[in-house]
């Protein structure tokens, strides 16, 4: 009879478990910060501030932060997600296309759900995934075969799939980023810009899976804002791999575009290449454009604009503004007017050796010297990864700063010959010996003042990072270096407050959330998701 | 995964079936006792170079490896060292189906482009095997066992010491040029894995060796004798990075005659064949 009973009770515990939090409503979205115990989307909230309003964990005790749980995903690939949590209930993807459903207080698992990729891929960078995007009980993914999968959350049963692109055109097509949510539509982005691809963006119907709106970030040749030569615009990359952002009252969506391709050959590609390596604001139901800034015109040196963009209202130079700050792959932090593109800041965060400055539209005056050579050039900063790439920024609106973790990197930039534009032609390569001694190179936690660009701290590590950052109410900024050491700083100063020695690469970026009324931090370390309280209780 | 990949193996080996028992039936080396081992069809020079092509253009290789295989992004295909194995079978594996955990990617293209690309690859990791030294290669073993004392760092079928490279398959790998660059000039061509750091201790006191690991809080050194050493950084004064190559250069203690020889010698190892 005891047995029976504690059967019971352990069913009921489970199923209570299992409902909790369902449905995760648009409204609920919208309001995503005010459910500070949650982590409901990519970024934490539209406006992608990848901040915690939560406090416990704070200056005063993050010397006492203990690792809880992990979670072990036995997997070779890189780990990029960014998993969601919902009222207890953690979702997470794991390389390359699966999603497992965890109690977020101990790890275990409830759920998983394995979709099978064909076994030839074509993703530029590792078979990875950065996350699911939750609407009512279903969750949304998207794959490296090109579609977007619908899962039921309490389940993990498969809702519908839709394929999104054959993934083996062109030079082979592939799905990375974490899907965003907005009203009823999943907008997915699609990576390729390495592979002679078209770029687009796309929205989907999240109760059925239709394909609502596509947009091309290449206009067709004829049309305003064809800036490629001859048809070349046809295979120019500009694709939208990352996740973008979402300002409700504007009904606008953020999003960046990357490379143009072939990425270090301009020659068959003159003009701006519109629109590759730029923001496109884009009406979120129709998927119209509405403006667009291009970050670096006619670029040679793969230098995607995929940041994830950071929606802030601030005061600049005197007047209320709608802002959107974007530290670039160029190295440079930019701040533009979102609600019409008009650019009003550019600031160096790292080395850069390749303008001289930008006139009032935000067009970069080149230094030459800087290009692609046969033989390599050695002499331009920042690196080939950028001083920034598609790790998460941050910001607080305690100390208003923005906070990234940048790449300060000698590299080499190598020009091939280009001859045609299928996969069984030329593509971009390197040339020449683009290894430098270690110490050429390092990272560094930056605070960026977005009024000025200026740097206000910074806190350097060994090895140009991969990972995001993440500032807490508790003024603190979580991050991870490639060596595995997982820290916290003092949000106001830069000061190291607290380190554990992770010893795996960290790809991914943190988040926090509330378990039994804790205040948890998670954030994937080599192939193991770490989360951390404090005392580990 | 790893059912994938195995599934995937024998896919892969399926698809070449009839290019190995149809087309080029000599391609097959049985060996006794274990499957057969596959040998690339298409290795001539020829082969090779349409390889390079491919490698530099459409196979996008040169976007991690570079047009010369140096690395960069993706690992150093010159030295002769392969994470997943070397045999022609191995290669092809790795090229065709890519590495699960690691950037690199599967490769599209038929099969014989493949071949090439691995007739190109191995011939990246042993440029030394088809060039001649003008030198006295036993001349140059009594200069690498005496005056050189190479032995005191560098190991030969495990003979030797392990503060430097292992040199059992160095003349396979490497050309008569580097050969001699590495002897006149170490710091030229510097293993990243064997990079010489000096740290200062806030005793004074100077530990002076390869660093093997390091990160923000510690570093971790073999010491010239060998030992293992590991610091955290709060109890360092310093750490010197100004020398990075502990091997002395042998351009002023070697005459040109003796250098010659040394390169024949080190020409001659090319490990168990």
């Amino acid at each position: 009879m005891e047995r029976v009973l504690a059967a019971v009770a352990l069913l009921g515990a489970s199923v209570l478990l299992k409902s909790q939090g369902l449905p995760v409503t648009y409204d609920r979205l919208l309001k995503a910060d005010q459910e500070p115990g949650n982590w409901l989307m990519y970024s934490g909230t539209y406006n992608s501030w990848r901040y915690s309003r939560l406090d416990q964990i704070n200056t005063a005790n993050a010397s006492r932060l203990k690792p809880k749980w992990l979670f072990q995903m036995r997997t070779r690939e890189k780990v990029e997600s960014t998993p969601l949590v919902v009222d207890g209930i953690m979702y997470l993807t794991r390389p390359e296309n699966d999603i497992i459903a965890l109690d977020a207080e101990t790890g275990r698992t409830l759920w998983t759900y394995e979709y099978r990729n064909p076994a030839r891929l074509f993703p530029c960078c590792g078979r990875v995934n950065r996350g699911v995007a939750i609407l009512g009980d279903r969750l949304f993914m998207n794959t490296l075969d090109m579609h977007v999968v619908a899962v039921e959350a309490r389940s993990g049963r498969e809702l519908w799939r839709k394929q999104m692109f054959d993934y083996a055109a062109a030079g082979g097509y592939a799905a990375t980023g974490a899907p965003l949510v907005v009203k009823d539509k999943v907008i997915v982005g699609m990576a390729g810009g390495e592979k002679g691809v078209r770029g687009f963006l796309d929205a989907y119907n999240a109760a059925t899976g239709e394909l609502v709106w596509r947009f091309h970030t290449i206009p067709e040749q004829g049309e305003p804002n064809y800036t490629w030569s001859a048809d070349s615009g046809e295979r120019g990359g500009a694709a939208t791999w990352n996740t973008g952002s979402y300002d409700p009252e504007l009904n606008t969506l953020y999003w960046g575009t990357g490379n143009p391709w072939p990425d270090t050959n301009g020659d068959v590609r003159l003009g701006d290449d519109l629109y590759s390596c730029s923001v496109i604001a884009l009406d979120a139901d129709t998927g119209k454009l509405k403006w667009h800034f291009q970050f670096t015109p006619h670029d040679v040196h793969d230098w995607d604009s995929t940041q994830v963009p950071v929606l802030a209202d601030g005061e600049f130079r005197g007047r209320a503004r709608k802002l959107l700050l974007w530290p670039n792959r160029n190295g440079f932090f930019y701040v533009l007017d979102r609600q019409t593109g008009e650019f009003l800041l550019a600031k160096a965060f790292v080395k850069q050796t390749w303008t001289k400055g930008f006139d009032d539209k935000g067009r970069p005056e080149l230094v030459a010297g800087n290009e692609p050579t046969p033989e390599g050039n050695t002499e331009v900063w920042p690196g080939v990864d950028g001083g920034a790439n598609w790790m998460a920024h941050s910001y607080s609106p305690l100390t208003k700063w923005l906070y990234t973790f940048a790449r300060e990197e000698h590299r080499v930039y190598s020009k091939s010959v280009y001859r045609a534009p299928t996969t069984e032609e030329e593509v971009a390569g390197f040339r020449g010996r683009p290894q430098f001694p270690p110490e050429d190179s390092f990272g560094k936690v930056i605070a960026i003042d977005p009024g000025t660009g200026e740097i206000r701290w910074e806190h350097r590590v060994l090895t140009p990072p991969w990972s995001g950052v993440m500032a807490t109410a508790g003024n603190l900024v979580f991050g991870g270096t490639m060596e595995g050491n997982v820290f916290a700083l003092d949000a106001r100063s830069g000061k190291l407050l607290w380190r554990f020695l992770g010893n795996g690469p960290v790809y991914a970026g943190p988040i926090s959330f509330l378990s039994h009324g804790k205040q948890h931090v998670s954030l994937a370390v080599g192939d193991v998701l770490m989360t951390f309280s404090l005392d580990g209780e | 995964m790893r059912t994938c990949w195995f599934v995937l193996s024998s896919m892969v080996l399926a698809s070449m079936a009839p290019i190995l028992t149809q087309e080029l039936p000599a391609g097959v080396v049985a060996q006794p006792g274990s499957t057969p081992a596959l040998k690339n069809p298409l290795d001539t020079p020829a082969d090779a170079e349409l390889g390079r092509k491919t490698f530099v253009t459409s196979g996008g290789c040169s976007y991690c490896h570079a047009n010369d295989g140096t690395g960069g992004r993706g690992a150093n295909l010159t030295n002769g060292e392969y994470r997943f194995g070397g045999s022609d079978e191995q290669l092809f594996e790795t090229i065709r189906n890519g590495i699960p955990g690691s950037d690199m990617p599967p490769t599209r293209g038929p099969d014989p482009e493949i071949w090439q690309l691995v007739a190109f690859v191995k011939r990246l990791g042993s440029q030394g095997l088809n060039e001649k030294a003008s030198g006295d290669a036993a001349a140059g073993k009594l200069i690498y066992d005496t005056k050189g004392g190479c032995a005191g760092c560098h190991s030969i079928h495990n003979t030797g010491g392990i503060l430097g490279p292992d040199l059992t398959r160095v003349g396979r790998r490497r050309s008569l040029r580097f050969l001699e660059e590495s002897i006149i000039r170490p710091e030229a061509d510097l293993p990243l894995d064997y990079r010489g750091v000096r740290v200062v201790m806030a005793s004074g006191e100077t530990v002076t060796g390869i660093r093997l690991n390091e990160d923000d809080v510690s570093i971790q050194l073999r010491e010239v004798n060998g030992s293992l050493r590991a610091f955290l950084k709060d109890s360092l004064k310093e750490i010197r990075r100004e020398s990075p190559s502990l091997m002395p250069a042998y351009g002023s203690a070697l005459s040109p005659r003796e250098i010659e020889d040394l390169v024949a010698y080190l020409s001659s190892l090319r490990g168990t064949p």
